[in-house]
């Protein structure tokens, strides 16, 4: 079904890495216009360098949410989802809009903190936020930016499950395309297209949700299949872990 | 399980963990002080320490306040001094900061200026701008110019990157400026400029050493005078102004003090422009490097007293000064911490570390030299004690943001094992880092006659002889860039930051 749409990225054997150092060796992978693929992988499986070779190629076309959401603590929350489009305004307009909002930037903000629950709160500095209230800036900064693309680094790790879906909801309803790095996995079969899998730095799973069930997405965690292994009693647990037992974002690669 | 092999027991200090590891080097710095120690002159040479000391307690102990001419406006000009002379180094210190990193020669021109110390710039402004406010203002902006370029540069450079990358592509320098990299780094700057302040109160007092109406020039001259309870007037309101400072330097105030400042600085000397540039190109140079005579300036440099000795003291007073404080830190961190003593103790403790670190150290050298007569001893003393109470002070204060994991320990043991593994790694490498100022510190004591470079400096300021003067402050500052270079690759590194931003 993929075939007829053009591919925004297509990599054919590419290196990714930082600097001289190649994490994800000869990649081969397409990002055809109007995916959403989900990107799952144990931590260290290479899947933030895989968002960071994206965004370079896509450029302006991607809206970027990163891991730990790279807030300014001591800005408000306007200010934060403000610097989406700090390059669209000059220097001037800029330094003024520190002193005092600019209107047209305010309203549109206001709308958005609206959407996304952070209602009151534009003008609380990021760093006296919870969690879930700085996920949902994170994401805010990154749908303001209204690029077609959207690219998310574990967007939904801090909400509760019922916030994730309605976050991964709102991306969806604002970008044609995205890629969103996850942790939960029935996620990915339920909201998404398509699933990239990472393991030790290969692409091990490139397929669409239609043809995927947990348990292959199971294969892609180490310790889940040392575990299944040594104790093949119920796999079922093993595919959905509570949410409270995922591990949190913190301190990933 | 019992006949399970026991790893080998490891020999003293040996393993690759931070632990030994900084136990290794801190064990070599001090046996290499040791090693090195019978070449200093640490001679007592006053016959009778004692009675002077005690006539010196009890000055400090009854303070004659009514001795004192005029306090009010020494200490408003030393207050003026230290604000404008800080305001003018953080002007002159931001622009260069953003430049620091891509400039070279502007790290080098930095590095340059911080090297000299506050006093020498004062010596060396003294013979262009006389006693007047110009000289004090320039003698503390200039080296903090440099020192904020680089302190600001590095905050700034340390912000943690996540909001500058996150931003979208093409957004200007300024904006990313303003938006991630001040706002991240904002309290880190505020409070270096605050400590920076502080410093500048104390060099600020220190001018009067060279005959500035600072509360430096009438301390030394009733020390001097053995008029000890108007000196230990002075040196009240002194640490007075210090202990106040959180409330008269708030945020709000320091417009006002800026303001009220501005009219007590004084007298503005007359710019004679023909003989300032005078001083610049011709006198600062010697004759016949001017004329472009080789053999002359051979003849020149053959003229220069030996300087070995006097380099040789510098770096050995620097190394000593350096292991003094940070046994003095070692010792008494724990006097002012919350994890040991009582109530009364810890404020006792902390009360001696503010008083030996708000004191300046040619203050504490001056002291010293009155009782133990011109050696390195009182200048060791001196080093060590103001050094080692402010990293003290400044580890304490580490100490008492942590947490420890097993309550119940004793005291012995909370030391050796919740609180200093944790703490050492920033101790040690603050003490890297004065090692630096240690040797700046070194070479201003021999104004006071110890046999430091600084000793020729002001002999030959005091002689007229421009040239040489300038020639040895040329030969300090570039002691003290080689010096600081080695201390920076001997810091111990990933030192952990308890930074809440990264958290």
């Amino acid at each position: 079904m993929g075939e007829s749409r053009h591919s925004l990225v297509a990599l054919e054997g590419a290196d990714l890495g930082h600097g001289d150092r190649v994490v994800l060796p000869g990649l081969r992978l397409r990002l055809h216009h109007g995916e959403r693929v989900a990107l799952l992988g144990p931590s260290g499986a290479g899947k933030s360098t895989l968002l960071a070779g994206l965004r370079e190629r896509l450029g302006d076309a991607a809206a970027w949410c990163p891991q730990h959401h790279g807030l300014v603590p001591g800005l408000a929350v306007y200010h934060n989802i403000y610097m989406a489009r700090l390059a669209e305004h000059s220097a001037l307009a800029n330094l003024w809009n520190l002193v005092r909002p600019l209107r047209t930037p305010w309203r549109e903000i206001a709308e958005l903190c609206a959407i996304l629950g952070l209602e009151g709160l534009m003008r609380r500095p990021v760093g006296r936020l919870s969690g879930g209230q700085r996920q949902r800036t994170a994401i805010g900064r990154a749908l303001y930016q209204r690029r077609p693309v959207f690219l998310g680094d574990e967007p939904v790790a801090s909400v509760d499950p019922h916030q994730a879906l309605r976050l991964l909801t709102l991306i969806e309803a604002r970008h044609a395309t995205s890629v969103v790095a996850l942790h939960q996995r029935e996620l990915a079969l339920s909201h998404f297209d398509r699933v990239w899998g990472l393991r030790d730095g290969r692409l091990v799973i490139d397929a669409p949700v239609t043809e995927l069930s947990l348990a292959d997405l199971d294969a892609l965690y180490p310790d889940a299949e040392a575990t299944t292994a040594a104790d093949p009693g119920d796999p079922a647990e093993m595919a959905a872990p509570a949410p409270e037992a995922l591990p949190c974002s913190r301190g990933r690669a | 399980m019992s006949d399970a092999v026991t790893p080998a027991r490891p020999a003293w200090l040996a393993g690759r963990a931070p632990g030994p590891r900084l136990a290794r080097h801190t064990l070599t710095l001090v046996a290499l002080a040791l090693l090195l120690l019978p070449l200093a002159d640490l001679a007592v040479i006053t016959r009778d320490p004692w009675t002077e000391l005690a006539r010196m307690a009890r000055g400090l102990a009854w303070p004659a306040f009514g001795a004192v001419e005029s306090p009010l406006s020494a200490l408003g000009l030393t207050v003026a001094v230290a604000l404008w002379g800080t305001l003018g180094g953080v002007v002159l210190g931001i622009p260069l900061a953003l430049l620091f990193a891509r400039s070279r020669l502007v790290r080098a021109g930095c590095a340059f200026v911080r090297a000299i110390h506050e006093l020498f710039w004062a010596l060396l402004f003294l013979q262009v701008f006389g006693l007047s406010a110009l000289t004090a203002l320039l003698a503390l902006a200039i080296p903090y110019a440099g020192i904020f370029a680089k302190v600001y540069a590095e905050i700034l450079e340390q912000a943690p990157s996540a909001p500058r990358d996150a931003l979208p592509p093409g957004v200007g320098r300024l904006s990313r400026l303003v938006y991630t990299e001040l706002p991240m780094a904002w309290a880190q700057l505020a409070a270096y400029t605050r400590y920076r302040f502080e410093c500048g109160l104390r060099a600020s007092v220190l001018l009067g050493f060279v005959g500035l109406p600072t509360l430096g020039f009438q301390l030394e001259t009733a020390f001097r005078e053995g008029r000890y309870p108007e000196a230990g007037a002075l040196l009240w309101c002194f640490y007075l102004l210090i202990a106040a400072l959180p409330w008269w330097s708030h945020r709000r105030l320091v417009p006002l003090l800026l303001a009220g400042g501005a009219f007590l600085l004084g007298p503005w000397p007359a710019v004679d422009g023909g003989l300032l540039w005078r001083f610049v190109s011709q006198d600062l140079w010697p004759a016949p490097l001017r004329a472009g005579d080789g053999a002359g300036l051979a003849d020149w440099l053959a003229h220069i007293p030996d300087l070995a000795p006097a380099i040789g003291n510098t770096l050995l007073l620097g190394l000593l000064g350096t292991v003094g404080a940070l046994l003095v830190a070692l010792t008494l961190w724990p006097l002012a911490s919350r994890h040991f003593g009582c109530g009364p103790s810890r404020l006792a403790g902390r009360g001696l570390l503010i008083l030996l670190r708000s004191t300046p150290e040619l203050m504490l050298a001056f002291v010293f030299l009155l009782l133990l007569g011109p050696s390195l001893l009182p200048a060791w003393l001196a080093l060590s004690l103001h050094n080692g109470a402010l990293i003290a002070f400044l580890a304490a204060r580490h100490a008492d943001a942590l947490a420890p994991g097993m309550p119940g320990l004793s005291a012995t043991g909370r030391y050796a094992y919740e609180l200093l593994p944790r703490i050492y790694p920033g101790l040690l490498a603050l003490l890297y880092y004065r090692a630096e100022v240690i040797l700046r510190e070194t070479a201003i004591l021999g104004m006071l006659g110890v046999a430091t470079l600084g000793y020729y400096i002001d002999e030959n300021f005091q002689y007229l002889m421009f040239d040489v003067a300038f020639f040895l402050l040329l030969v300090t500052a570039g002691l003290n860039i080689a010096v600081d270079a080695l201390s920076r690759r001997l810091r111990p590194r990933q030192v952990p930051l308890d930074d809440p931003c990264l958290r």
